[in-house]
């Protein structure tokens, strides 16, 4: 063997091994998706689903990554984990005393009920999804950049951003307003 | 729609979106506070955002609508978060709890 044909084999090898590395990190995550959003819906205390909460945040924001759209990752680190999470965390310390409600679950009817809801619409949707056949368009790449995005946003969806702005600004004032009138009740 | 790699497969987002959704169904049936409430509801924001920006990404990627329509889902959260975290704080201030079961009138 030469070696020219014992440098072929070892990348051989290492393109064998590299196959199995993205497949694997994107396991990781999916399951830290699924576990995050498990541990939200079933932990007791309301901090513990925040901070579950936070893992599945991550976790899409890693499936972002690989749908080949890491602005978009950075958006749902930036306004979900940074200012949603937080602004919830301050909402659970506001609205006071939870060591008064150590339960946060309700009856075990209620929730035997809430688990066969949730589970038949989750069967129902997964067998329209295992039998849909869907139609691949284009190339395979995605090929996404941020000046695409900003081009697309600035250029054809002008009014629906406008629209958000103005949605947001009348959010804002209505919780200002809020946090007033209820001031001035005391 | 098969591929080598398993993240190339557009079933494995839809099924966690999927997953998200029914998960976000079950914590608003059964979660007792309006926050454990919110919470599930920012649950099903996600799956409803990973599902466009999957579906833009395999099925249409020459063009970026579904991931624009993901930030304008993010602003409308945000938004939405703000406003029902305002009015679950004054419902504490009101009623000096937040359990959405014990909620029977909305004035007075």
């Amino acid at each position: 063997m030469s070696f020219a044909d014992l440098i072929s084999s070892a990348n051989a090898a290492a393109s064998t091994i590299g196959a199995y590395i993205p497949d694997s990190i994107f396991i990781a995550i999916a399951a830290a998706t699924i576990i995050g959003a498990l541990v939200t819906v079933l932990a007791r205390s309301l901090i513990y689903a925040l901070m579950g909460l936070v893992t599945t945040m991550f976790g899409i924001a890693g499936l972002y990554i690989y749908l080949n759209s890491p602005f978009l990752a950075m958006m749902q680190i930036l306004i979900y984990v940074g200012a949603i999470t937080i602004l919830i965390a301050f909402a659970i310390m506001l609205a006071g005393p939870m060591y008064k409600h150590p339960r946060e679950w309700s009856g075990i009817i209620r929730f035997a009920a809430s688990l066969i809801i949730s589970s038949l619409s989750f069967i129902f949707l997964y067998k329209v999804l295992i039998r849909t056949d869907w139609i691949q368009g284009g190339v395979n790449e995605f090929g996404l950049t941020t000046k695409g995005i900003g081009r697309v946003l600035f250029d054809k969806l002008t009014f629906p951003f406008e629209l958000i702005s103005l949605l947001i600004v009348v959010a804002i004032m209505g919780a200002i307003m809020l946090a007033l009138l209820s001031k001035e009740e005391k | 729609m098969t591929d080598q790699f398993l993240y190339n497969n557009l079933n494995i987002y839809l099924f966690i979106s999927v997953f998200l959704l029914c998960a976000g169904i079950l914590g608003i049936a059964f979660r007792r506070t309006l926050i454990g409430m919110l919470i599930s509801v920012e649950l099903i924001l996600n799956g409803a955002g990973l599902n466009f920006v999957a579906l833009n990404r395999f099925l249409d990627p020459d063009n970026a609508y579904g991931v624009i329509f993901t930030l304008f889902i993010m602003g409308i959260a945000a938004a939405e978060a703000a406003i029902a975290l305002g009015v679950i704080l004054l419902i504490f201030r009101k009623f000096k709890h937040i359990e959405g079961d014990k909620l029977k009138e909305m004035k007075d």
